[in-house]
């Protein structure tokens, strides 16, 4: 799962998923704004199969973030 | 493209805009009252795709009428104006607002709309949404003051639209429509971001309009092959015989038969060449063509039949040598998995369409296909393209009896005959611009508007031609224009081309013989004109040689050219008759 992710976030910021590591973060990565944000949700809602719900759109803001959310949304199926 | 998910779309968009690099990018700049940057990546990759390398480019948040001064050079301009964003909530303002309240409002925006659109007359290409009020609306019984707000402006918006060449309106709604108002509508970003649609919108959004880009780039199909058993009629001629095949509403089958010779025969009036090819007798099949009371597409409307028991690969390129279009201009329909396949495999440029199991979604799919051949305006020869391209095929037919070609070319009694700066020609010269491949020195690609730019411009000349014979027009069919340099005395070819219907018979040395002439009345001493090579107009790669011109420096691609009027040699073809205006 983790690897999917980085491959989507790669692609939305438009960056190598070498230079996304444990710890990015909005604040890691400079590509990683608000409009990408929104762009970042919809590419993994369709990438998983998953919906977000408003907070998470707004508070998940890095890769273990992410990693948790989806986690807790895809373990049941 | 249908099966990429959007991480995927924006993947290889990415990778394709890097290939495209240093090629001529189409410039896309997208206005908008509301969040619509996942467009961007989602309208260049189809594009792209294509082999267009489209550049899209957004404007600042809400800025439609500053943005359209700053953006008027771009290729494309897509006016995204969002009509719940007119004002901060107008979906439900509106509904509690005093109609004069309503009234100012909608005058204001009709202002608003105006400027915007004047400062947009000049480019090339515009795409403005529809306003649509159905986001909010579709529950609402009856309609509301949102919903009458949306209804003036699109009014206004068609009456604009009859006025502006380069102004198409894109029907929001049925895209809407097409999808469900749930699924195209995302709410969750509304309120906080402004943003208000869904990537499956977005990719629907850009379907519908890219057809649209296609054409102007040069790119849409120009014909369309029938096979004809449970393709054009339910039944196999060879087996069920004259009265067994179906092709009429009056049975269940029949009906999704005679509904597609119907669209076929629309299709043909429109200009799309309409072609049959099956492994059938050839007498077998003109008998029902002709005589059957049932069918529809008669010959009136099929431009070409290759009806035989060969390969259907073969048949295919044949037909497109005989209508001399490219491979990549032809869609195919059949319902054998193996003659599509065929197709598919051996020359992958046809699109090949498969007959669907279910046929109650035939007709829906071939309406869908048919919007590959969207080619703007209908001109005049669009409606007899099919009539021309049959005669084109008696002429070739005649070629053998004469001794050379010049004593073929005699019999034809050719005549041009010139006009220029004709306004009323716009959208065909657009067309003829944007349709032509071989006969076309520099494949530039002009809109309407572009094409009204250059007549209205007092140094440039748009010369065009028509040409006919004894069997009948060709339409207009010639192009170039000329534009005068700083210095009076230079001028420089812009464009030359001319329509493959009239390749072949030395329409161009003519015309030549006109233009220098017509060239030294203006005071032009010299002028100069370019080769700009592409895949398809390798034919024409030595014209300017062969009419005079001397070398200049020149690329692998793109020779340059400069010829002195007092040097031209006329041909003076005794064969081809040149009027223009009054003269005779």
């Amino acid at each position: 799962m983790e690897t999917r992710i980085k491959r989507v976030m790669a692609s939305v910021f438009g960056i190598e998923e070498s230079q996304i590591g444990d710890d990015s973060s909005s604040e890691t990565i400079e590509e990683w704004d608000s409009l990408r944000q929104m762009n970042l949700i919809l590419a993994l809602e369709e990438e998983f199969g998953i919906r977000f719900s408003d907070e998470e759109t707004l508070e998940t803001l890095s890769l273990r973030q992410f990693i948790d959310v989806i986690g807790s949304k895809t373990t049941a199926g | 493209m249908a099966g990429l998910s959007y991480s995927e779309i924006l993947r290889e968009n990415a990778l394709l805009g890097k290939s495209m690099e240093g090629t001529p990018a189409y410039t896309i700049a997208v206005l908008s009252n509301i969040v619509v940057a996942q467009l961007n990546a989602i309208f260049e990759h189809p594009l792209r795709r294509a082999g267009i390398h489209a550049r899209v480019s957004s404007g600042d948040y809400d800025n439609i009428p500053q943005d359209s001064l700053k953006f008027r050079e771009a290729d494309l301009v897509i006016v995204f104006w969002e009509a719940c964003n007119i004002r901060p909530l107008l979906q439900a303002r509106a509904n509690v607002m005093e109609a004069v309240e309503i009234q100012d409002l909608v005058s204001a925006v009709k202002a608003e709309i105006d400027f915007v659109l004047n400062n947009l007359s000049r480019t090339s290409l515009v795409f403005f949404n529809q306003f649509s009020s159905m986001a909010f609306n579709h529950h609402v019984i009856g309609r509301n003051n949102f919903d009458r707000i949306c209804e003036e402006l699109n009014a206004h918006l068609t009456a604009k639209e009859d006025a502006c060449s380069n102004l198409f309106l894109v029907d929001v709604e049925k895209i809407l429509a097409s999808m469900s108002v749930s699924k195209a509508v995302d709410f969750r970003f509304f309120y906080s971001s402004k943003s208000l649609y869904s990537i499956e919108f977005f990719r629907a959004y850009a379907d519908y309009c890219g057809a649209i880009i296609q054409s102007v780039a040069g790119k849409a199909r120009k014909a369309l092959i029938f096979d004809c058993d449970n393709t054009l009629w339910k039944g196999v001629l060879g087996e069920d015989g004259f009265d067994g095949i179906e092709m009429s509403a009056r049975s269940k089958a029949g009906a999704i038969f005679e509904e597609i010779q119907q669209i076929a025969v629309e299709l043909s009036r429109k200009g799309v060449l309409i072609g049959l090819c099956s492994k059938n007798n050839l007498d077998d099949v003109n008998h029902v063509i002709e005589n059957h009371p049932d069918a529809c597409l008669r010959d009136a409307s099929i431009a070409i039949k290759r009806i035989n028991w060969e390969d259907k690969a073969s048949n295919l390129a044949a037909i497109a040598r005989d209508l001399n279009i490219g491979l990549n201009s032809l869609v195919f329909i059949d319902d054998s998995d193996f003659e599509i396949e065929r197709v598919r495999s051996g020359m992958p440029e046809v699109l090949a369409v498969r007959v669907p199991e279910s046929l109650h979604d035939y007709p829906e799919l071939l309406r869908k296909t048919s919007r590959l051949f969207y080619s703007g305006v209908l001109s005049k020869e669009d409606a007899e393209r099919g009539a021309m391209y049959q005669r084109e095929i008696e002429r070739k037919a005649g070629i053998s009896a004469f001794q050379n070609v010049e004593e073929y070319l005699a019999s034809l009694q050719l005549g041009v005959s010139i006009a220029i700066d004709e306004i009323r020609d716009a959208p065909r010269l657009a067309q003829l611009t944007q349709k032509t491949n071989q006969f076309n020195l520099t494949t530039k690609r002009y809109t309407e508007a572009d094409i009204r730019n250059f007549i209205d411009s007092r140094s440039d000349s748009v010369v065009s031609f028509s040409v006919a014979d004894k069997f009948g027009g060709y339409g207009l069919v010639g192009l170039c224009i000329v534009c005068r340099g700083v210095d009076a005395g230079s001028a420089t070819i812009d464009t030359l081309l001319m329509s493959c219907r009239t390749i072949g018979r030395n329409i161009e040395l003519a015309f030549f013989d006109f233009l220098i002439p017509f060239m030294k009345d203006a005071g032009i001493e010299a002028v100069e004109a370019t080769y700009i090579q592409t895949q398809k107009n390798n034919q024409v790669i030595d014209f300017y040689e062969r009419v005079g011109f001397q070398t200049m420096e020149s690329t692998q691609t793109v020779r340059n050219y400069r010829l002195e009027l007092d040097v031209y040699q006329p041909r003076n073809l005794h064969y081809i008759s040149i009027r223009y205006g009054n003269q005779n």
